[in-house]
């Protein structure tokens, strides 16, 4: 629209000696402004309005509604101190670093699967991408019947001891399933940013490599992880600060049971807005948006100017 | 990151967020449907009301009081999750129909809901109901809230597995235990539990054992007076208190089938359905699934007894669904207009028979079904408790507690938590 009205312009504009291109060149064309206006309000609107005001109520005793009062820093002194808070960052950090790893160990040496010269290439690629278009909610449900009814029927049957029991229903345990499952899910993301990490290698190195009679593993370790280590941090930074909302896939598999074992920041969060615990869970979300922002203020600060490989 | 709370209140108390999910979908969907079917005129009144079971039974009340109303008032039927967002937005609905919870109490304790006191003398209800409102926080000199169905919960046997074993319902909690003893060395299960659904661990073996040998509202308005005092050495504590029931508890979930921390309330309906255990501690609404796998089924249904007196038996109740109007409410007219349709006797009571609940008006009829039936002497001399899992905020994950101490975490410990959790909130 911005255009129309320029080249809409009188004609005797057009007389004067003014070369329209070296014009554009000093300011920025308003299409990108107008590009960039309904982006601006709808994020502001839907999503830093809220954030401040989430902030804003994180200083007082609302319970969603009604009246109000300040109470300072109270509700981030108790939330310090509180055990059940603790205890659910501890789960939530512990099971974010143990399934970042297990993703990027298996996504990576799947992609270096799936980008040798292997047969059925594109139909393993799309196998292994599947998991990926499930909704996450479903696959939690999915792997709930397979934990608690497959896998013991399966351990029973062929008398493996360690099976009979349910893992979800392991206080120990209950843990491991949910980061297999989290993995699982999250790892064709990663498998495919890998995959496109690994294309950006040029072939002339490995060809060089050969030459000097590198072995695979130094292949690897000297050539393909250094020179695709953009990917790998985009990878591990992206997967980490999604693991942290972890959500739908443990309510699913345990509701964050059994007892309290595989209760989520996230869950937290919700169970406060369910009865009235608004204010004091308002903190709890606003210390995590403030971890969650640490996290990509590092991201952006490693990966400028590194994304290329 | 902000987000709303869930808001489906559901015929159970406290009932899962996954059940929430999927009536949020459903809700969204069938209002569109409802949008399409209006069209008579009049001023607009919308009723909240999102009990899932119970949405088309309501769409067809609103239509006989919208043909009752024609070209004065229309109601509409909102059945949607979420309710905090319609408070805090100060566009609540006109007139509320839900079960009565927690989420609920917030609104009631804060005077966001109107007076409903004359109307209430219309509804009729039943002094030891009306009481069951009062055992919680309420905003004083107001009636907030007025009752319409209640639900009754207890033990569900299997009365041809008790025929086969000749075995008599139990009035004693030693009387229970024997029971459950002769059916094991059967080679029956004797009961069924279903531990990875949380709720149905608060809600059966917590909620019966507590409430069968404590008075509820009591020790809870004795907890509320310590205020800030509270802990687990305070002078009245759920460490205190809760000990002996919660271990009488544990002896009864002893007796559960063999890994019962896997199975769920879907995976326990099919299984008592199927006859695999004599004993299911669920309320009428696992009736509705159970019959859909056997109809035929004989079940009767007994209160836990949890002392050595007979006469202490009681069953869990909680009021399902409460009518309310908001202070905000835009068509307060009209709602009670539509309240006063809902409490009609011949409106009412219909509803309580077709659901499986309770009437709440002092000359309420008599439940139909002919299992519930085997509850209606202890309805009608008030022999009930509403359970101490309805009476904690949801602030503390108490389902989750409840589980812990099935699934084998150290009593003691568990209820020191709970007690330190509650002093934190009181200090708050």
């Amino acid at each position: 629209m911005a255009t129309t009205v320029e080249r809409g312009a009188p004609p005797d504009a057009g007389t004067r000696d003014r070369p329209p291109p070296r014009k554009r060149s000093r300011r920025v064309d308003r299409t990108y402004h107008l590009f960039l206006v309904p982006v601006l309000i709808l994020f502001s609107v839907c999503i830093t309005l809220p954030a401040a005001m989430g902030i804003f109520y994180s200083f007082t005793d609302s319970i969603g509604f009604g009246e109000y009062e300040f109470v300072g820093l109270n509700n981030y002194l108790v939330l310090f101190s509180d055990p059940a808070i603790l205890s659910v960052y501890g789960f939530t950090l512990g099971f974010a670093l143990c399934t970042v790893v297990l993703v990027n160990v298996v996504a990576l040496g799947l992609a270096l699967g799936l980008t040798g010269r292997i047969r059925a290439r594109v139909t393993l690629r799309t196998v292994f991408v599947l998991p990926m278009v499930v909704s996450g909610i479903i696959i939690a449900f999915v792997f709930q019947f397979v934990f608690s009814h497959t896998i013991p029927a399966a351990g029973q049957a062929l008398g493996i001891g360690p099976l009979e029991e349910s893992i979800l229903a392991d206080p120990d345990l209950a843990w491991i399933s949910i980061v297999l499952v989290t993995a699982w899910q999250a790892m064709p993301q990663a498998l495919l940013i890998y995959i496109a990490g690994l294309m950006t290698v040029p072939q002339d190195v490995y060809e060089a490599a050969g030459i000097d009679g590198a072995s695979a593993w130094n292949r690897l370790r000297h050539i393909t992880l250094p020179l695709i280590s953009g990917f790998v941090l985009i990878n591990v930074i992206i997967g980490f600060k999604d693991f942290l909302a972890a959500y739908e896939i443990i309510l699913g598999l345990t509701d964050g049971g059994p007892g309290t074992a595989t209760r989520s920041v996230t869950m937290a969060i919700f169970a406060g807005f369910e009865d009235g615990d608004y204010a004091y869970q308002m903190a709890n979300s606003t210390v995590f948006f403030l971890i969650t922002l640490a996290i990509a203020l590092v991201q952006l600060r490693l990966t400028r100017g590194r994304t290329g490989g | 990151m902000i987000s709303a709370g869930r808001g489906a209140p559901s015929p159970l108390p406290r009932f899962s967020r996954r059940a929430a999910l999927g009536t949020m979908a459903g809700g969204a969907l069938a209002s569109v449907l409802a949008g399409c079917g209006s069209g008579g005129g009049g001023t607009r009144v919308s009723l909240h009301q999102s009990k899932p079971e119970a949405i088309p039974y309501f769409g067809d009340l609103l239509e006989q009081f919208n043909d009752e109303h024609r070209g004065s008032i229309h109601a509409v039927h909102d059945i949607s999750a979420n309710l905090s967002s319609g408070f805090a937005r100060g566009n609540p609905p006109d007139l509320g129909c839900l079960n009565y919870n927690f989420e609920m109490l917030r609104f009631q304790e804060r005077g966001a809901l109107s007076d409903l006191s004359d109307l209430e003398a219309e509804a009729n209800i039943a002094p030891e109901v009306r009481e069951l409102v009062e055992h919680f926080p309420t905003y004083p000199g107001r009636t907030s809230v007025i009752p319409y169905s209640m639900m009754a919960a207890a033990v569900l046997y299997n009365e041809e597995i008790f025929a086969e074993h000749d075995l008599e319902i139990p009035t004693t909690y030693s009387g229970f235990i024997e029971l459950c003893e002769t059916l094991q060395e059967a080679g029956v299960d004797p009961v069924y539990s279903t531990y990875a659904d949380a709720w149905t661990v608060s809600q059966g073996l917590i909620d019966y054992s507590v409430g069968g040998s404590i008075d509820v509202p009591a020790f809870m308005d004795e907890l509320r007076d310590l205020g800030p005092e509270a802990g687990p050495d305070a002078p009245v504590s759920f460490s205190d208190t809760l000990r002996e029931p919660l271990e009488k508890m544990l002896r009864i979930a002893s007796f559960s089938q063999p890994g019962a921390a896997a199975r769920n309330y879907g995976d326990g309906n099919v299984a008592f359905a199927r006859g695999e255990a004599a004993m299911y501690l669920q309320g009428p609404w696992a009736l509705t699934e159970i019959d859909r796998i056997d109809p035929g089924l004989p079940i009767g249904i007994f209160p836990l007894p949890m002392t050595e007196d007979p006469d202490d038996a009681g069953v869990r109740v909680h009021l399902d669904l409460a009518l309310w109007i908001p202070e905000a409410a835009s068509r307060p007219d009209e709602a009670r207009e539509l309240l006063r349709f809902l409490i009609r006797p011949e409106i009412a009571d219909p509803y309580n028979q077709a659901n499986l609940g309770f009437g709440v008006r002092e000359d309420a009829p008599d439940v139909t079904d002919a299992r519930l039936q085997d509850l209606q002497s202890y309805v009608d001399r008030a022999a009930f408790y509403q359970g101490i899992s309805q009476a904690l905020p949801g602030t503390i994950p108490f389902e989750n507690y409840c589980q812990a101490i099935v699934t084998g975490q150290s009593l003691e410990a568990v209820l020191r938590t709970l007690d330190e959790d509650w002093a934190r909130l009181a200090r708050r």
